[in-house]
């Protein structure tokens, strides 16, 4: 009797949950889920979008993996990824600590800083391109040249610092963006907690350490996973910045999105860009696996 | 005493040249903008820059709305994002409250899915589903762009990471009030996560206000066409009016601005009731 | 737990009504292709009032001065027929085009095709239908449009009609040249003339820069100079005869003849920017930019007010006339609902009435001879002494159509930088073209 009701309970329970779901799952899976299963299954197959579809079994993996532009893709996306994700994710946090203070002109630095993300990317890039010109009037080279005494650099058209390039811009364009999600993110956290700990003698650091960071823990693993995911898939700054005036993108530069969209619609070769996607999900969802048991971890504390 | 509000001085001082400087790094872009969008076309990419230019061109924020229609498009980016918007924030905070708060079966799997689709390229499923949806009849109407936008994982994820950090003490004490799951939801969880909320909306109108390969895709005829694809009809074969363009994109920044300041103001003073864990 | 079942039945009957959808398409594409046509073509294309409605799909729709013309003239006479034209915008024309033609639902009756390897991927993915059979029972005389009609022939199959033509001429401004006290490039110079007029027209002087020629940075400018002589194609796998032009503008980079191709990359500098401040003396460059020339100029935007233009360099020799052509040409979709029509259509447009029409909005049509760059040269603002450039021996495409077009052009841009970013030497970046082209047409 009493595992009878606690069953049906559950059963309600669960029944309350998927109906809160729905509404956003069922339009989710009908028009995302539903397509990405079928380009799951295109990348064993040849198919330009047209002629039927024919199995290959796993020819676009072993095509992909021997083509040098794939594997500098993989290669340039995975460096990319190392240097982008850590650095943004501090001058976003630093940013947020700083702009969560009560400041005079609070609102105009908040919205100043979002600025680079919701500029036009072209007027973003072209300021960039400014600044960091490939040759010796350019601006960052002066400084290099008079401030520091080195060599000046080429920037974005060299195959040495095309990538670093392309990592400092893509800080300076979406710290703003992480600065927001973190903003967000310390308004949950009771002012209670701070007094708590300010009376037990903890100095701001210590706040820093024992009460802000693990509160933001959900927001971090929420900054972490999406700033992977995007970097993993950054497309239009390099086409922008590495790109240039030709639309060029080089060996050095080209990454895992680019390659899928030059096969896909340049060369109509929509099983190979599914296989390259596939890859490029997989290493995804690994990292977002691990995440995910760090932060159940954390759930059970 | 002294020697505290004289620390407090200096660090005061040094937060402040900190802030202008990085507030000038951030503003050039946007004066490039609106200094590029009252040039001449031929004079925006020419080295060294003129950022002070003594015959402002304000013709071109005439001919942008007489070259093509850009106030049809506008009213339909505006009515795209703002019904993508309410969506978004209905569907995705009713759904991650089922996925923080809520215990059934299945639900890690499936938030992992919801998570996961989110790294997959819409480059490599575009084809697919624009075939799909044309079989439905939904090539080159709005509601397919609606579609698209309005039920995305990333709402789903962003709003479940914020009431993952509201106590669920607060949820067992309503629960054992009598409240059901909808009022917990209605009552106590949405007005706790303004800021969340703010966040998503930000995020969402940008997102639409500001996407281009979609409605490039549907919308072929003329009357539907968005803001954005209007912009870009000023990079022709031939000939890029960048000055045209700049003109078109700083004026497509103000909503997107007044959104921003108007929201920011919400990441202030979040949960402040005593009944947190401790 | 039924919410989940129910959740992936429907995501399976998705996939179902998607994979039907796609695996549908190419079952009924094919058949009611030219083959059948050619009956009720002739019963229906001359006598037929029946309103119809053609859909055209392309790009630019306001900016182009054409299109609305050419379906001026073309309903004039038949009245029965409306044109619908469709924007796919120009950035990504292609790719619209390709998705939009996926799965053969599209209602395009007519497309513009921009560039040959778009060209080549409709045509492998088989949406677009052969026009051979039209084209014989129309009597229409191919040898009209100075062969370029051959370089898109594949399998012996052509698939498009060509109706506007750009060729590459050298534009010079001429006030760059009367205050070097040098004159007027000529219709018949060679490479090595061409480099030392730009030398001697240059001037590094800071404050007071002149350069004596501008390449922008598509490989096109460098690389395709060394086809003119007829000997050699983009496509055939070895390219060390790219090697003397590319020593040739290193070096007047080197000396600051040219601006460096770097700072052009990442600027994004758009050659007619170039052009018009008035400091550039050479720009070798497609016929499409003299419209837009004469615009600037009217507009008083540009800082260029005596320009000319010579036919293009060439070897040593070699005839001059020797060009590179682009061609945009005009396609039925096999998804297309009213085929004999949308082929009335672009018969007019590609042949003698439409390329007069064409003609007299200032652009070359594919189907051209005297008469017709008379009438271009009679534009407001076109240099008098410039008539002659317009006139070619050979045109060799960009890019003629071969099945790996995309792919081979891949290799050829990045090596292409590679050189011009001084990356690799001339030597190194041709060895890797050759290997990497060779190894697509191994495949």
């Amino acid at each position: 009797m009493n595992t009878i009701s606690q069953k049906r309970r559950k059963r309600k329970q669960a029944l309350i949950a998927y109906s809160f779901i729905a509404p956003n799952f069922l339009g989710f899976a009908v028009f995302t889920l539903g397509p990405i299963i079928l380009a799951f299954i295109m990348a064993f197959t040849e198919w330009d979008g047209n002629n039927p579809m024919q199995f290959i079994g796993f020819s676009n993996f072993t095509s992909i993996f021997s083509d040098d532009r794939f594997m500098s893709a993989l290669k340039n996306t995975i460096v990319y990824s190392i240097f982008t994700v850590p650095f943004t994710l501090a001058v976003a946090l630093g940013l947020a600590i700083l702009l969560n203070q009560k400041i005079r002109g609070r609102t105009f630095f908040r919205t100043v800083t979002f600025f680079p993300y919701v500029a036009s990317l072209v007027a973003v890039a072209a300021v960039w391109n400014m600044l960091f010109t490939p040759s010796e009037e350019g601006l960052i080279n002066q400084l290099l040249i008079n401030v520091f005494h080195t060599e000046p650099l080429k920037w974005a058209a060299s195959p040495n610092t095309v990538m670093l390039t392309i990592v400092l811009f893509s800080i300076w364009k979406n710290m703003g963006y992480y600065m927001v999600i973190y903003l967000a993110g310390l308004q949950g956290i009771s002012e209670d907690l701070y007094e708590a700990a300010a009376l037990d003698g903890a100095g701001s650091f210590e706040q820093f350490r024992y009460v802000t960071l693990p509160q933001l823990k959900p927001t971090t693993f929420f900054v972490v996973i999406m700033l992977t995911i995007s970097c993993f898939k950054i497309y239009d700054i390099v086409y922008m910045l590495a790109g240039g005036s030709n639309g060029v993108v080089n060996k050095s530069a080209i990454v895992l999105v680019y390659y899928i969209y030059e096969e896909a619609f340049r060369n109509w070769k929509l099983g190979q860009a599914s296989a390259a996607a596939l890859v490029l999900f997989a290493i995804v969802l690994i990292i977002t696996l691990i995440q995910f048991k760090g932060e159940k971890n954390y759930a059970n504390d | 005493m002294r020697s505290q509000s004289t620390n407090k001085l200096i660090k005061n001082i040094i937060i402040y040249i900190l802030l202008i400087l990085l507030a000038f790094l951030m503003l050039v872009p946007f004066v490039w903008m609106v200094t590029a969008s009252l040039k001449m076309n031929k004079d925006i990419f020419v080295i060294p820059y003129q950022w002070l230019n003594p015959e402002p061109r304000w013709l071109n924020y005439i001919d942008i709305w007489t070259k093509i229609p850009l106030a049809k498009y506008a009213l339909n980016t505006v009515k795209l994002t703002i019904i993508v918007t309410i969506l978004q924030i209905l569907t995705s905070s009713f759904a991650a409250y089922a996925f923080a708060k809520l215990q059934f079966k299945g639900r890690n799997i499936l938030f992992l899915a919801y998570i996961a689709t989110i790294a997959v390229p819409w480059q490599v499923y575009m084809v697919p589903q624009f075939i799909f949806m044309r079989n439905l009849g939904l090539a080159d109407t709005h509601l397919a762009i609606i579609i698209l936008q309005a039920f995305s994982a990333f709402g789903v994820f962003l709003m479940r990471q914020f009431y993952e950090g509201i106590p669920d003490s607060l949820c067992e004490a309503a629960r054992i009030d009598g409240m059901s799951e909808y009022k917990i939801y209605a009552q106590i969880m949405l007005p706790l996560s303004k800021p969340a909320l703010s966040t998503l909306t930000i995020f969402t109108f940008v997102n639409t206000w500001n996407d281009f390969l979609g409605p490039l895709i549907y919308l072929t005829t003329d009357s539907k066409k968005t803001l954005q694809i209007g912009i870009k009809m000023f990079i022709s074969q031939y000939s890029a009016e960048y000055g045209l363009i700049m003109a078109a994109s700083v004026l497509s920044l103000i909503p997107v601005l007044i959104v921003f300041i108007a929201l920011q103001k919400y990441f202030v003073a979040g949960i402040t009731t005593g009944a947190v864990k401790g | 737990m039924k919410k989940k079942i129910l959740s992936t039945l429907m995501a399976a009957s998705l996939l179902a009504a998607t994979l039907a959808g796609c695996a549908a398409a190419p079952a009924t594409a094919p058949a009611p292709a030219g083959d059948a046509a050619p009956a009720e073509e002739a019963a229906e294309a001359g006598s037929s009032d029946e309103a119809v409605t053609l859909k055209w799909a392309l790009w630019d729709k306001d900016t182009t001065v054409y299109y609305q013309p050419l379906i001026d003239a073309y309903t004039a006479k038949n009245p029965n027929v409306t044109i619908e034209m469709v924007d796919l915008g120009s950035t990504d024309y292609s790719t619209v085009l390709g998705t939009q033609l996926s799965g053969s639902g599209a209602d395009f009756d007519i497309v513009t095709i921009k560039d040959v390897p778009g060209y080549v991927t409709l045509v492998n993915k088989g949406v677009i239908e052969p026009l051979d059979d039209l084209i014989a029972q129309d009597g229409i005389d191919l040898s009209k449009f100075s062969g370029v009609t051959d370089q898109v022939t594949i399998d012996g199959k052509l698939y498009e009609l060509p109706f506007r033509s750009d060729i590459w001429v050298l534009f010079y401004n001429k006030t760059v040249f009367d205050n070097a006290g040098v004159d007027y490039p000529t219709n018949d110079m060679t490479w090595d003339e061409y480099d030392a007029l730009a030398r001697a027209i240059t001037d590094t002087t800071a404050g007071s820069r002149v350069y004596g020629a501008h390449y922008h940075t598509w490989r096109s400018t460098i690389q395709l100079d060394g086809i003119l002589d007829g000997k050699h194609t983009i496509v055939d796998g070895n390219y060390d005869f790219t090697e003397p032009y590319y020593n040739m503008v290193l070096a007047q980079q080197k000396d600051g003849v040219c601006m460096d191709y770097a700072t052009l990359k990442t600027q994004g500098l758009h050659y007619s920017a170039a052009f018009a401040q008035g400091n550039v003396g050479m720009l070798n460059m497609g016929s499409w930019f003299i419209a837009t020339l004469i615009n600037g100029i009217a507009s008083g935007e540009y800082d260029v007010s005596d320009w000319g233009m010579v036919k293009y360099p060439h070897a040593e020799g070699v005839e001059p006339g020797s060009t590179l052509s682009t061609i945009t040409a005009l396609s039925i979709p096999t998804s297309a609902a009213h085929k004999d029509a949308a082929w009335d259509f672009i018969k007019f447009v590609c042949t003698e009435e439409g390329a007069e029409v064409l003609a007299g909005t200032g652009n070359i049509p594919a189907m051209t001879n005297e008469s017709i760059v008379d009438i271009i040269s009679k534009m407001d603002g076109f240099p008098e002494d410039s008539k002659d450039a317009l006139i070619t021996s050979h045109t060799y495409l960009e890019m003629p159509a071969n099945e790996n077009s995309s792919e081979i052009e891949t290799v050829l841009n990045e090596q292409h930088d590679n050189i011009m970013n001084e990356v690799v030497s001339v030597q190194e970046g041709i060895a890797a073209m050759n290997e990497g082209v060779q190894a697509i047409l191994g495949e």
